[in-house]
């Protein structure tokens, strides 16, 4: 077939020996891909997965899972921590970490497009949870397989704090639970305690009470707090203002501000649903009441006597205002407290801070008639499976849910990065006692009295409104409460306008 | 029409040279010469058959519905569907009627016009004033080095640094417009009142160098000539700028403007970053809105018929641009 000169020295490789290499090649060939395929899913049987602890964690070992989660201390910690999932498993993890609006769009497109990018998602209640829920995997249906390992501590409500379950788990069905609680944000009092102590005497003589901050304060005393150190700062003297909202850009921390304390006078509620549960179908709204357009007013002299910054604070800005001595006192989320205690970032730190539960509804500005309380909210990140991955990667994706819902785990990333654990048993741990008094190298677990002993706890707590259409929702209320705060719009014009709006929105 | 072929030593210069020639002394840019330069070859190849360029272009044409057409029509479609990822249901034309009640679609076409005409005035006065400024100067390539330089940053980027300098706890240019007394103890941000002027200014910041840069090609245009006769004739520069360099500019301009005003309808990053559209949606320019609406609330119908508005919005107001801009002088004024 080819040339060849007739004097070439050329030894031709018989046929047999063709064969023979031919046949050596392809066996190799075969044994390599059997290798790897013993290692990977493909081999493994269920019944082989029940036979031993180990197995279990292992039947997946050379699977590769991407975790899409929001840039929060528990992913990077995980993520630090990665390879001790790996040795226990063999699976691989990718964990990928942006801002909660990138995720939420990213998760969105992925869930509701088919696939499955990201075979697990960090699961945030209300932005993600409540449009997306159906398109989880229903754990449920693998808490106790015996083909899977199961923590010890179970996946109850008891396992976790009060109410988290339901926060990011359950949406529309008590049933069904699609995601377990990773990670936590509850909101808090932070007041700078040397201040108060300061000018308790002249608040004292003004207002006639002790400038002091318990669970008994109320919205009415903060809003009085709000006023004195403003009068008191716009009269020359060296003092910080007495208070900010989060009114920036981010809508849902937004609505989660208003939320607060509207919910403490008479636990009013923007839609007459389970608050917990949600609703597909939430009604006619109650905005527009005339609690409501109460609250509103108060919300817009409070939000008038305020740090000046108001419109443009979101939750982290805000968080920057008070490290830098701006204010007296903010709500904020109880992660927070590890940057307001240290003292390289921080004026507030080294004691100067002390932390309660959120404001409690003041009787005279309640007009419904029900109970006051210490309205307090969350953002409960949750870790939920893609219910468009395959079966067998659910399951690989359900040992890194579990794992890294773990008590150790958990214990870890408070310990490690200043966490904060969904985990009851994690308090229980005498160094976590501890840590609640100060001096503390655990500085968010300063807030664990505030939050885990009071604030989320019933009647406190208050999540909703769980709607599929949650993002409009918190978008529409955040922007009409800008405007009524920038004085563009009354109180009374502000709630008519949202009740049209959100009735609209949800074809009443 | 003026003569312009009556050279001296005619027999020097050959047809193209002419061309050249005719241009370079013309009066008038419009000038011509009065007679076709060469007759026309008479043996050649017949000229081939239309479909032959047809089928030479197939392939291209085959990209470009690809690429452009066929998502421009899959658009239409899907502004008449009440459309989730993956499932769709016709609706007819009530995405548009609901759009027509939406308090924030109407309000984000004022304010996208508001925006917009900010953005271009400021742009197009700066980058001018700029680019006759660096022209010609002794450092003209390292000037235009250093103005580019905001230009190379991502908008997104570029809107993180003002979100900085913007901060009311720490940033530069608030701590500065306070002390000059402009602003009062909110930032720039936190009013809706100046957070309109906030990211008029990033933009500004980051796009007149664009301006800058053709107009300072067109300037280079510019004949000489005109200037010194105009000179000789005893016009000021001033004069001598609006009277010649000016209208010798206008197609350069035309091309800034009409480029600087669609990526006004396109490019949100820095409000995003900056404002996210409000505060009360004081900066919720439209397509700020339809990102909203689009990949936030999931509401794709309802998005392409938001981003079919502002398509043909654009395109008529970009053919009106083309059409002031491309009268001559004459008619301009």
């Amino acid at each position: 077939m080819f040339y060849k000169p007739k004097q070439a020295i050329h030894t031709p490789i018989s046929r047999r020996k063709f064969l023979e290499l031919g046949g050596a090649g392809a066996t190799m060939l075969g044994a390599g891909s059997l290798a790897v395929g013993l290692n990977s899913t493909i081999m493994s049987t269920r019944v082989q997965a029940a036979s031993s602890e180990e197995a279990k964690w292992r039947q997946y070992a050379g699977s590769k899972l991407v975790f899409l989660s929001e840039n929060t201390p528990p992913s990077f910690a995980i993520r630090e921590n990665i390879q001790s999932f790996y040795e226990k498993t063999g699976i691989e993890v990718e964990i990928l970490t942006d801002d909660l609006p990138v995720v939420q769009q990213k998760a969105g497109i992925d869930l509701r497009s088919g696939k499955s990018d990201y075979t697990l998602n960090y699961v945030q209640d209300k932005p993600i949870g409540a449009p997306f829920a159906d398109f989880y995997v229903d754990l449920s249906t693998m808490f106790g397989d015996d083909t899977l390992p199961q923590d010890p501590e179970g996946y109850g409500d008891g396992a976790w704090f009060e109410n988290f379950l339901s926060a990011c788990g359950r949406f529309y069905a008590e049933d069904k639970i699609i995601a377990l609680p990773y990670d936590a944000a509850v909101a808090c009092t932070f007041y700078r305690q040397d201040l108060f102590e300061a000018h308790t005497k002249d608040f004292e003589a003004e207002y006639g009470y002790r400038l002091e901050f318990n669970e008994e304060t109320t919205w009415k005393q903060v809003l009085d707090i709000a006023k004195f150190f403003k009068a008191m700062k716009e009269g020359g003297a060296d003092v910080p203002y007495g208070y900010a909202q989060h009114q920036g850009s981010f809508a849902w921390t937004t609505q989660l501000d208003i939320q607060r304390m509207m919910f403490s006078h008479g636990q009013w509620i923007d839609f007459p649903i389970d608050d917990k549960l949600g609703s597909k179908r939430p009604g006619p709204t109650n905005w527009g009441d005339e609690q409501s357009v109460l609250m509103l007013e108060k919300f817009k002299e409070l939000g008038d006597a305020s740090h000046p910054d108001n419109l443009a604070n979101g939750t982290l800005e805000l968080n920057t205002v008070y490290q830098s001595g701006n204010i007296a006192m903010q709500v904020q989320y109880h992660e927070f407290a590890a940057s307001v205690e240290n003292p390289e970032t921080s004026v507030a730190s080294g004691g100067r801070t002390a932390y309660a539960p959120c404001p409690k509804g003041d009787a005279d500005w309640n007009l419904t008639g029900g109970p006051l309380v210490n309205g307090t909210n969350c953002g409960i990140g949750g870790i939920g499976i893609n219910a468009n991955a395959s079966e067998d990667m659910q399951r690989a994706a359900y040992l890194f849910a579990i794992w890294s819902t773990s008590n150790q785990i958990q214990y870890d990333v408070l310990a490690g990065l200043g966490g904060t654990p969904t985990r009851k048993s994690v308090l229980e741990r005498e160094d976590v006692k501890a840590a609640q008094q100060r001096p503390t190298n655990m500085p968010n677990a300063l807030t664990f009295d505030a939050v885990y002993n009071h604030g989320i706890k019933d009647p406190h707590f208050v999540l909703g409104p769980k709607i599929p259409e949650a993002n409009e929702y918190h978008s529409i209320l955040a922007s009409e409460t800008q405007q009524m705060l920038s004085g563009q719009k009354s109180p009374a014009e502000t709630a008519a306008a949202m009740k049209e709006q959100f009735d609209f929105l949800n074809d009443v | 029409m003026t003569d312009v072929t009556n050279f001296e030593n005619k027999s020097m210069l050959s047809g193209a040279a002419q061309l050249f020639r005719a241009r370079e002394h013309s009066v008038e840019v419009e000038a011509r010469p009065l007679t076709d330069a060469l007759p026309a070859p008479t043996i050649f190849n017949p000229p081939a058959p239309k479909r032959y360029y047809l089928y030479l272009m197939a392939p291209a044409i085959a990209v470009l519905a690809f690429i452009s057409l066929y998502p421009f029509f899959w658009l239409i479609v899907m502004s008449l569907q009440s459309v989730d990822i993956g499932s769709s249901e016709w609706v007819g034309f009530r995405n548009y009627a609901r759009l027509l009640k939406d308090p924030n679609f109407l309000s984000g076409w004022g304010l996208l016009l508001k925006y917009s005409a900010m953005c271009l005035f400021m742009q197009l006065a700066i980058g001018l004033m700029l680019a006759v400024i660096v022209n010609n100067h002794r450092y003209e390539k390292y000037l235009v080095t250093a103005l580019l330089m905001p230009m190379m940053m991502a908008p997104a980027v570029a809107g993180l640094l003002w979100l900085f300098l913007y901060n009311g706890t720490f940033g530069w240019y608030h701590w500065i417009l306070q002390s000059l007394g402009i602003l009062d103890s909110a930032s720039i941000l936190a009013s809706q009142s100046t957070s309109m002027y906030a990211i008029v200014l990033v933009d500004v910041w980051q796009w007149t160098p664009l301006i800058t840069l053709i107009a300072l090609a067109g300037l280079k245009k510019v004949p000489r000539d005109q200037l010194e006769a105009n000179m000789v004739d005893g016009a000021s520069p001033i004069r001598n700028f609006f009277a010649i360099t000016l209208p010798n500019l206008y197609p350069v301009l035309l091309i800034a403007i009409l480029l600087r005003f669609m990526d006004n309808f396109r490019f949100i990053d820095h409000i995003l970053v900056l404002t996210g559209g409000g505060p009360g949606n004081s900066t919720k320019i439209l397509p700020v809105y339809l990102f909203e609406v689009a990949f936030k609330f999931f509401k794709l119908g309802r998005g392409a018929a938001i981003a079919l508005t502002l398509l043909i919005v654009t395109i008529v107001l970009g053919m009106i641009l083309v059409r002031v801009f491309d009268k001559p002088q004459s008619e301009r004024k």
